[in-house]
């Protein structure tokens, strides 16, 4: 019966003990989980467009963490307004608080979408990039295209957020007109690499 | 062999008293099942916390909760009518009771059955996929604040059989 007791004792000791001791995972949180990396992928949970991030910093979102993932040089050539430049290779090292909406980018998207492969890898689940990177800012936030079909309501608010980040909108014509100027812009802005 | 002897030494090879449990006549077999779960559970959790192994890299087999019910009720309904499990028909089996021999034929019996059937039963067999769920990730607490509410529960019952078996 002592023994007994005894016995009981030590692991309720070892039991109570358990939450203070911290976690016994090694390897906490880091390999893929590649079932919810799936699901964010399929849901759309996994980026967000140029024009909601723009909202966003706009409207002054809580926590929101914007990190540029391109080198250095080209961050200090223009960069998204509040956004802080951690290069590709510096990601691993930095500290994410658990309440920051971290949103990335890069010239194109790729090397976001990338990033943010290596963050979910890192535990890292609050986080989404713009799929079409700096060149979708520069096209659906500084220079958007007012559609004609639009109505009147929805180009005032895509004019409206333009101005804000001291862009401006071109005026579009019909359907034609959108695809041509759609098109130029293309040759115009998007470049090489990501 | 460890297994089996710890098994005999628990008495567990012993089928009245292994079908006792489920008339509430013996507590042994809910004994041996709380003190061997309480062992492991701190024993991985210490074990990983002082750098032996890593638990994150154990196994944990899969949730599937209806066939899993299912094959419970069944496994349940063998156990009570045999008074024997899987192990402990091998250790009746090898101290000499025939009940032992009875219930391995039984098992391989329904393991032939259940595989023959299987295609008429796989998509039982895979309904209500879970994942290899855990109660730190059903409830969403802690590890350590897990470890320690179950160790609370375990060792109350253990606490409350022993007052009871005293009083008897």
């Amino acid at each position: 019966m002592k023994i007994l007791r005894r016995l009981g004792i030590s692991a309720l000791a070892l039991g109570l003990g358990a939450p203070f001791a911290g976690s016994p995972l090694r390897t906490q949180q880091r390999g893929l989980d590649l079932d919810s990396i799936a699901r964010a992928i399929d849901e759309g949970s996994d980026h967000v467009s140029a024009r909601q991030l723009a909202e966003w910093i706009r409207d002054r979102r809580p926590g929101l963490r914007v990190i540029d993932v391109r080198s250095p040089a080209e961050f200090h050539a223009g960069a998204i307004p509040t956004a802080e430049n951690v290069p590709i290779d510096q990601l691993a090292k930095l500290r994410f608080a658990p309440g920051q909406m971290i949103v990335l980018y890069s010239q194109e998207g790729a090397h976001a979408g990338q990033a943010w492969v290596m963050l979910r890898s890192l535990g890292v689940t609050h986080a989404v990039f713009v799929p079409g990177g700096l060149a979708d800012w520069r096209e659906e936030v500084l220079s958007p295209l007012l559609s004609a079909n639009a109505s009147p309501a929805e180009r005032a608010r895509i004019a409206e957020l333009s101005h804000y980040f001291g862009g401006s909108p071109r005026i579009g014509g019909g359907q034609e007109g959108e695809v041509a100027a759609t098109a130029q812009i293309g040759r115009g802005s998007r470049r090489r690499g990501c | 062999m460890a297994f089996g002897w710890a098994l005999e030494c628990a008495g567990l090879g012993d089928p009245p008293k292994l079908a006792g449990q489920f008339y509430l006549r013996d507590f042994t077999v809910l004994k041996v099942m709380l003190s061997a779960m309480l062992t492991a559970m701190l024993g991985v959790f210490w074990g990983g916390r002082l750098g032996l192994f890593d638990p994150g890299t154990f196994y944990v087999p899969e949730t599937y909760l209806l066939p899993q019910l299912v094959g419970g009720l069944v496994f349940g309904l063998g156990f009570v009518l045999s008074g024997l499990c899987p192990g402990t028909s091998c250790v009746a089996l090898a101290s000499g009771r025939i009940e032992g021999a009875a219930t391995m034929l039984g098992l391989f019996a329904g393991v032939l059955l259940v595989g023959l059937a299987f295609p008429a039963i796989e998509p039982l067999y895979r309904s209500t996929p879970y994942g290899p769920l855990t109660l730190q990730r059903l409830t969403g607490l802690p590890y350590g604040v897990v470890v320690a509410l179950v160790t609370l529960v375990a060792v109350s019952i253990l606490a409350w059989v022993a007052k009871w078996e005293a009083r008897r």
